[in-house]
This record gives C-alpha cells, structure tokens and sequence, in this order.
C-alpha cells in the first residue's frame, strides 16, 4: 500500500508528456559556413565564437520539431510548427556559431539578436525585433514591423522595416536605413556614406560624417532632425516642399538661414549633407 | 551634373565612352539622388511584360479589306498608318492601366476608376514602376492565403502609409510637372512601394 501510494505520487509529480524539449546539439562546420536558421516559434539568440562547430542550445515548446544538419562550408537548422496552427508557447534557440561565418536567420514573431560575430548576418522577421551588436563585415536586416538596432562599426549595414523603429549607433561605413512609418535615431555615425528613408518617420541624426562622405536624408512627412559639429565641413542642400529648413549652426555663412530650401557651405565645405522632404520639417543643430 | 545631363550621359555610360572625369561626375551624381538612380535601374531591367510586347501589333486578322472596300480607293496608304498607330497607343494604355489597376484593386486601395485615370496620367518611367507594382501585387494576392492575418494586417497598414504619400506627391507634382525634387519624392514612394511588397511577398513558407 505504502509503494501504491509512491508510484501514485511518482506519476502525479511527473512532468506532463508534452512538455517543452531540452535542445543541446553540435555539428563540426567550416569557419567561414554558411549556415541558415529558421525560427517560427520563438526568440533566436547567435553568438560568434571561436571554434569550428555549431552548438545548439535552447528549448523547443510542444508540437515543434527542431531539426538541424549539415556539414564542411553549409549547415541548417531550426524549429518548426509540426501543425499549421502556431505553437501554444514559444521556444528559443542559442546557436553558437564561428566568428567569421555568414549567418542567415528567418524568424515569424520572435526577436533575433546577433553578438560577437565578424562576419556576415542576413536576417529577416515578420513583427520580432532584430539587435546586432559587434563589427561585421555586412549586417542586412529586414523586418515588416519590429524594431531594428545595430550598434558597432559594421562597414556595411542595410536595415528596412515598416512600423518599427530603426537605431543605429556607431556605425562609420555604407548605411542604409529605410522604414516607413518607423523613426529613424541614429547616434554616433560617422559614415562614410549615410542614407536613411522613411515615409512618415521622424530622422534624428546626431554624430558627424566623414570628410569625403554624404549623408543623404529623404522622408515624405516625416520631421528632420540633425545635430552636427558645430565645425563640420559640409555642404548642406535642405529641401521640403511644405515643410521648412531651419539652420542654427554657429559658424554657418550667408543666408537664408530658414524657408523651404537651403543650401550654404559650413566650414570650408567637404562632406555634403542632402535633405529631402515632402512636409517635414527639417532642423539643423550645431553640437 | 544634373539629372537631365546624367540621363542623356546614361547610354555612352553604359557604352563606356565616357572620360573618366564623365564617367566619376556621373557616378557621384548617382550617389546622391535616388531619382536618377531609379531612371537607370528602371532602364536597365524592364518589366518583363513590356519586354514581351511585340513590335508591332497586328489585327487579329486583317480587316483591311473590308475597310478599304467600304473607304474606296482614295484613303488606302493612309487609312492603314492610323489603324496602326491607334492600336499600338491603345496597346499601351492598356498595359500601363491594367497593370497598374491590379496592384490597386487587389489590395482595395482605391475605386477602380481613379486607377485607371491615375494609371493613364503616369510618366513612362512611373508606368514601369506601376507595371513591376503590378505584377508584385499579382504575387502577394496569391500568397495571401498563406499568411497569418496579423501578418496581412501588418502589410495593408504600411502600404496604406506608402499609397497615401505617393497620392499626394502625385498631386503635387501634377501641379508642377517640372519640379525635380517632387518627380524624386514619387519616384521614392514607389520605390518603397516596391520593396514593401517584395518584402511581403518573400514571408509567405513558399518563399
């Protein structure tokens, strides 16, 4: 009687049959693979590390299959929906990868985030938020409306979503940012060459750019806001058919210094700073 | 350089018989202004559809006879020329109208009139725009079935954004036809347009 009641107390404290799955996989792999991830049920975390292999940790929820495979210079791997409706909970993947790897990862809701990697990132999600941190040689990253935020002196960005909002943050190389509803921050750039679109997102812009480069600004409504070295050899060409440019930077000279188009040398000129818009308003600040 | 020098400059690029102080003046210009950028790609890759029109077009079977029996002899040489000519201007109205109208009324932007008359106003460089819009929005239609409704949610929203500044820098620009700057901002929103229903196209699971 009294084993009777272990057992029953055994299987009453026993997890449920479907509970979530403890991943924990490893494949040898090329430092500079290919590897593609695909993750429609959950959040994907990559970190760049210094060995020859991939190693997969993480949860998968019930009813989603993880698979993985690959060899030499391709690898792929993931979690999948085993049914068409979505997953009742959310898994997550930590997939180590090498450093210097090119890495592509499509995500439905989840959040992707890049770390410690130096070399190439494409990745895609429908409302999940993207974060690359690190310097790589290409960091593209799309999404239909989650945020975007890519902070390290990456040579080459491309980042695009609709709603969401775009950061950048000390990014010095080609840049280009596109949204359409979402804002644009940018701090600490100086690229060699910046250009940021949206439709009705504000831009706000504060860093420098390089002394050969362009920094070109185009937005439909959205308001303009740049805040530069005061001393930035630059030459500006502000234009917004309804909106209005307004200058205040301190060693600027001539005039106009506000109305619907500007254009005006600042220190000497060099670099050339060009804003567009239908309606917004641009404002130029001195730092 | 400005836009009309780099576009009358596009050719003899492409051919290469540029100086290189021409060739560097034309690639800086291409940097900084999305408008001629477009102008070149529009230029370099034409929709597969206006690629695949004939030369020419013909009358399903030829009704000259009939006509130049009904007409007599004196309107012969003539008559034909502008059977011609009127067919291939219908030819291209048509294309430019029903491309344009497909985008529009699979995703339920505007009535089906205002299409067509927006359609038939467009520029040729805007009707390319329109024609490749097209045949994206033919693409994300048959994919819809295939994503989730937030999903789909999510897509009408921002192309509602994007459809409603193209419309009124259209406006504006059919207002002063001339003004560079306003043919660049439409030029943009198209593109955006564009690469908004690529993006879209590519989540569905097929993709």
């Amino acid at each position: 009687m009294r084993s009777l009641r272990f057992i029953s107390a055994t299987i009453l404290a026993a997890p449920p049959l479907l509970a979530q799955q403890k991943l924990d996989k490893r494949i040898a792999i090329a430092a500079d693979a290919s590897i593609r991830i695909s993750n429609f049920a959950g959040t994907t975390r990559v970190l760049g590390w210094d060995r020859d292999s991939i190693a997969v940790s993480g949860t998968a929820p019930p009813g989603v299959h993880f698979f993985m495979g690959g060899a030499g210079r391709l690898a792929k791997l993931g979690l999948e929906p085993e049914e068409k409706s979505p997953p009742t909970s959310a898994g997550h993947l930590d997939v180590r990868v090498p450093r210097g790897s090119r890495v592509w990862v499509k995500s439905a809701d989840g959040s992707i985030d890049v770390q410690a990697m130096t070399g190439e990132v494409d990745l895609q999600s429908v409302g999940g938020s993207i974060r690359v941190t690190g310097s790589l040689r290409l960091v593209t990253a799309e999404s239909m409306e989650g945020d975007l935020e890519v902070i390290g002196p990456s040579p080459l960005v491309r980042v695009k979503t609709g709603g969401g909002k775009i950061l950048l943050r000390q990014t010095n190389g080609d840049v280009t940012a596109s949204s359409v509803s979402g804002a644009i921050v940018a701090t600490e750039l100086e690229p060699q060459s910046a250009r940021l679109e949206t439709v009705s997102g504000m831009v706000n812009y504060a860093g420098t750019v390089d002394r050969h480069g362009t920094l070109a600004i185009q937005t439909h409504s959205g308001d303009v806001e740049l805040l530069l070295p005061t001393l930035l050899g630059a030459e500006f060409d502000l234009e917004s058919t309804s909106g209005e440019a307004v200058v205040s930077l301190p060693a600027k000279t001539g005039k106009p210094r506000k109305g619907h188009s500007v254009y005006f040398a600042n220190a000497g000129g060099g670099a050339q700073v060009i804003v567009r818009s239908f309606k917004g308003q641009i404002r130029v600040y001195g730092q | 350089m400005s836009c009309a020098e780099l576009r009358a400059q596009a050719d003899a690029y492409a051919r290469a018989t540029l100086s290189a102080a021409e060739a560097t003046a034309f690639e800086a210009h291409l940097t900084t202004c999305a408008s001629c950028t477009a102008f070149l790609e529009a230029a370099e890759a034409p929709p597969e559809r206006t690629a695949a029109l004939p030369k020419s077009v013909d009358p399903g079977r030829d009704l000259w006879p009939g006509i130049r029996e009904r007409l007599g002899k004196s309107g012969v040489g003539r008559g034909r020329i502008a059977v011609r000519g009127w067919l291939l201007a219908a030819a291209a109205v048509l294309l430019i109208a029903v491309s344009s109208g497909v985008t529009v009324l699979l995703l339920r932007r505007f009535s089906g009139t205002a299409a067509i008359q927006q359609a038939i106003t467009l520029s040729p460089l805007e009707a390319q725009y329109a024609s490749a819009a097209a045949e994206l929005g033919v693409a994300l239609a048959r994919a819809r079935g295939q994503l989730a409704p937030e999903t789909i949610a999510i897509i009408e929203r921002n192309l509602a954004v994007i459809d409603s500044a193209l419309a009124e820098s259209r406006r504006a620009l059919a207002g002063d036809p001339h003004n560079a700057m306003l043919e660049q901002l439409v030029i943009a929103a198209w593109r955006q347009k564009m690469d908004f229903l690529r993006r879209a196209t590519a989540l569905s699971p097929a993709s």
